[in-house]
Parts: structure tokens; C-alpha cells; sequence
């Protein structure tokens, strides 16, 4: 398990655990996908409010499901669309695991951790911050399907991607986007 | 910037469709349509820039909101690596050895007789079985049981059908779904390769994930198979956003005969070859 706390995780495992090689295929499909396909799933999961160690989990659990998936021999259509739907639903779950564990202790603790400063750094003008934290103040305000169709898209996935793990039909993601952007677009022009 | 102008409407662009533009989901036709008013049209050109700056400018909101925050590569990487060799290396150990009786592993011999003696009795009861007169095949029927898989349908715009993209026409069933659609049949043991959960009218011409709609196609050994509806499926996706043919037609006819249809289409008595 890897551990719960620290922005920078490291964890104690060998870097070259070798492969046999019956199964490598799989594993060297997996590894794969993961160098391509980790960070905007992390992004996803965090976005959904998890704390960074669990969004991180949630990424091992999703990428040892498509082990198990690829072992089985089944459908290698849309391996991404499958990837981000596996890290929905895992994120979501996680998430309401946190919210019954966080009644149980009747605390008012944030779910998620902080968002980070969105400030400009010296090099960085501060209207492009400002415009940011426009943008970013728009989207925590829009319903959470129409945040997720964003982000996803920012991800990379087309309509029928999102549709497939949102469960929406694609004529409603295509509503989503429109609506979400024509928003953003008149707070970023404002 | 955006806006929805009730005069401007009727002859403008609307916000959907500029932004369906911007992310490359209008189909060939409709983006030309929409390219040649953008060229005369500077209201809309604004509009549209107006989009792929906002677009712009969320994006690196958003990375600037969660970039920061990643853990580095390595460690994750190795740790999913080492879980991933374990993981096969349990899924190689021979089921045999994790039989456990009493607390004991069995011996080899008794283990491997065991299956040894199931396929025997297995072979006797199939040849038992198969010897016995049989009705309707269904578990091969080309055709769908029409008691059980009518067809169904939603409520789709032409956009929506037109906007998938032909390899995408033929849909994808869940694991779930699938293994009710095979019990609805009365199909047991069926292996991934012997059928596909086929959708009588496909999801790209308006059917439904449903088991109305659904029904166990087989693969091989027959002329009239899983592989030529996909043809048929594409052709009609093809034909109706060509505007050759109206899409309830379309599922009106591959709901009824679907192999009818094929040869209606494809002007053939039998199946053109097609690659599996």
C-alpha cells in the first residue's frame, strides 16, 4: 500500500522488478499505458476531490483492473474511454467512503485538500492569475456533470468518450460543453 | 464573447454547434456548411475565437490547478510495476495447488482425475443429449427471436446519429448486459469468440442498450453472420447521413429482416466478404 500523507510519494520498491515472461506482454501493455495515461487520470481524480493519496491509489486500482481486463483477454476497444470511466467510478466510490468515514467522526474537515495557490509566481503577470481564478471560481460553480464534462475534455477525450463515462448521451455532453463554455467565456470576457 | 441573440439565431451559428466545431465533432458535411459562413461571417468568427479562447484559458487553469500537486512518476510507477508481478505471477501458480482438503493439498493424481472424469461424464451426457430430436436452434439463429428482441429505439436527432464516427456505428455491449442477453437465450459456457451481443438496430442508427434490442449473433460458420451485419450497419449509417435514406426506414428494416435489408442494400443474394 502506498503511503498516506506527502505531496512527493516515494515508495520503497525496487525500480526493476523483473518481468517472466509469460504475461509480460500485458504487463509491458499496462506499463505503458500508464506512462501515458497517469498524470490526466490523476488530474481527473483530484478534480473529483480526492486527497492526492487516495486519488493516487485509485490510479493503481484502476491500472491493475486493465491488467486483469487485458489478461482476460477482453475488448481492447477505446482502452482510454475504459481507463477514465474505471477511474470515475473508483474516484466516486472513494469519495463517499471519505464522506461516511468523516460523518462517522462528525467532523467538518474538507474532503478534498486545499486548492493550491493559484497566485503568479515573480515571472508570471498577475492578470493571467486573476483571469485563472476567474475561470477556475466559474467551473466550482457549474453542476458537477457539466464540471466533470470539462474536465474530461481538457483531458483529451472526445464526446463520445465522455458520454460513455458519464453515461450521458452524446447529444447531452455536446449541450454540457456548450453551455459550461458560453459561461466561462462570458466571465472570461467580462 | 458568447451571446444568444434571439434575432441572430435563425441565421447565425449557435453556440453548440461553434463549439462542436472547435473540438472536431461536426460531421464532414455540416463543418464545411459551417466553415463557409464562418468565412463570411465576422459576428461568428468572433464568437468561435472568442471559444478557442476560453477553451485556451481553461486548460491552463486547469493544469495550473493540479499540476503542481502530482507526485512524481518513479515511485508510483515502480510500485504499480512490482504489484503487477505479483499479481501474475498468482495468476500463473496452477489451480491445483491452491486446492486446499482439510487443511491438506491433494495429491495430483486425485486432483487431475477429478476433471478427467467430469469431461467423461460431460462427453456421455452431450452425446446422450445430442441424439435427442431438437426444435428451433436458437443458441445459432441469424436472425433474432423476435419474441424476445423486437428492437428498440431512442429519441435521437440527426446530429447525434451522424455525429458518430463510423467505426463507432456498431456499439459496444457491457459484460453484465451480455450475460443476461446469453441467459435470456438459454446460452450457457458460450465463449467470447462464438457470438457477439449484437444490437438488432445499432446504437449509431438510434437503438438502445437494451435487452429488447439485443440478442447472441454468432461469429463463424454461417453465411449470414455477425461480421456482415457490421457491414449492413455501416452501410445504413452511411446511407442515412448521406441523406439517401431516412433513418426510420433504416431501423424499420434491419428491425424486421435484417438480412432482407443486406441484400436490399448491398444489391447481392449473399454476403460481400468482409474482414473479421
Amino acid at each position: 500500500m502506498p503511503p498516506s500523507s506527502g505531496e512527493n510519494v516515494s515508495f520503497a520498491v525496487p525500480s526493476a522488478v523483473p518481468l517472466s515472461a509469460q504475461g509480460s506482454r500485458v504487463e509491458r501493455e499496462v506499463m505503458e499505458l500508464f506512462d501515458e495515461y497517469r498524470n490526466p487520470l490523476l488530474r481527473y481524480s483530484l478534480s473529483l476531490g480526492l486527497p492526492i493519496h487516495d486519488a493516487e491509489e485509485v490510479i493503481q486500482e484502476v491500472f491493475l483492473a486493465l491488467f486483469r481486463h487485458l489478461h482476460l483477454d477482453r475488448s481492447r476497444k477505446n482502452l482510454r474511454g475504459w481507463l477514465f470511466r474505471v477511474a470515475h467510478n473508483l474516484a466516486l466510490k472513494q469519495r463517499l467512503s471519505n464522506q461516511a468515514s468523516l460523518q462517522r467522526m462528525g467532523g467538518n474537515a474538507r474532503l478534498s485538500e486545499e486548492h493550491p495557490d493559484l497566485a503568479p509566481g515573480p515571472e508570471e503577470q498577475m492578470s493571467t492569475a486573476q483571469r485563472r481564478n476567474r475561470l477556475e471560481a466559474v467551473v466550482q460553480a457549474l453542476p458537477e456533470k457539466d464540471q466533470n464534462c470539462l474536465r474530461l475534455r481538457a483531458e483529451g477525450l472526445r464526446y463520445r468518450e465522455i458520454a460513455t463515462v458519464l453515461g450521458m448521451s452524446l447529444g447531452a455532453v455536446s449541450i454540457s460543453l456548450a453551455r459550461s463554455l458560453a459561461r466561462l467565456a462570458r466571465a472570461d470576457w467580462r | 464573447m458568447l451571446h444568444k441573440n434571439p434575432h441572430l439565431s435563425a441565421q447565425h451559428i449557435s453556440d453548440e454547434d461553434l463549439v462542436r466545431s472547435a473540438d472536431g465533432e461536426l460531421t464532414s458535411k455540416r463543418a464545411a456548411e459551417l466553415g463557409a459562413h464562418l468565412e463570411a461571417c465576422w459576428d461568428c468568427r468572433a464568437r468561435m475565437e472568442a471559444i478557442h479562447s476560453t477553451i485556451t484559458g481553461f486548460v491552463r487553469a486547469h493544469h495550473a490547478q493540479f499540476d503542481g500537486r502530482l507526485p512524481r512518476f518513479t515511485g508510483p510507477r515502480a510500485l504499480l510495476r512490482a504489484r503487477l508481478a505479483e499479481l501474475g505471477t498468482e495468476q500463473r501458480v496452477a489451480w491445483w495447488k491452491r486446492v486446499p482438503l482439510f487443511g491438506f493439498a491433494l495429491p495430483r493424481q486425485v486432483v487431475i482425475a477429478f476433471p478427467l472424469m467430469a469431461i467423461a461424464i460431460g462427453i456421455f451426457w452431450f452425446r446422450h443429449i445430442s441424439e435427442r430430436p431438437r426444435t428451433v436452434p436458437l443458441d445459432q439463429a441469424a436472425i433474432p427471436n423476435r419474441s424476445l428482441t423486437p428492437g428498440a429505439t431512442r429519441p435521437v436527432t440527426m446530429g447525434e446519429v451522424c455525429s458518430v464516427p463510423q467505426e463507432e456505428v456498431i456499439g459496444d455491449v457491457s459484460i453484465s448486459l451480455r450475460q443476461e442477453v446469453l441467459q435470456e437465450y438459454g446460452i450457457s459456457n458460450a465463449r467470447p469468440e462464438d457470438y457477439e451481443i449484437d444490437y438488432l438496430i445499432a446504437p449509431g442508427l438510434g437503438g438502445t442498450e437494451d435487452l429488447h434490442n439485443l440478442w447472441p449473433e454468432p461469429y463463424r460458420d454461417r453465411l449470414w453472420n455477425a461480421h456482415v451485419k457490421d457491414a449492413l450497419e455501416e452501410r445504413l449509417h452511411e446511407m442515412v447521413c448521406g441523406g439517401e435514406l431516412d433513418l426510420h426506414t433504416a431501423q424499420r428494416e434491419i428491425a424486421t429482416d435484417w438480412i432482407a435489408a443486406y441484400k436490399k442494400y448491398f444489391h447481392t443474394n449473399k454476403p460481400l466478404p468482409v474482414s473479421s
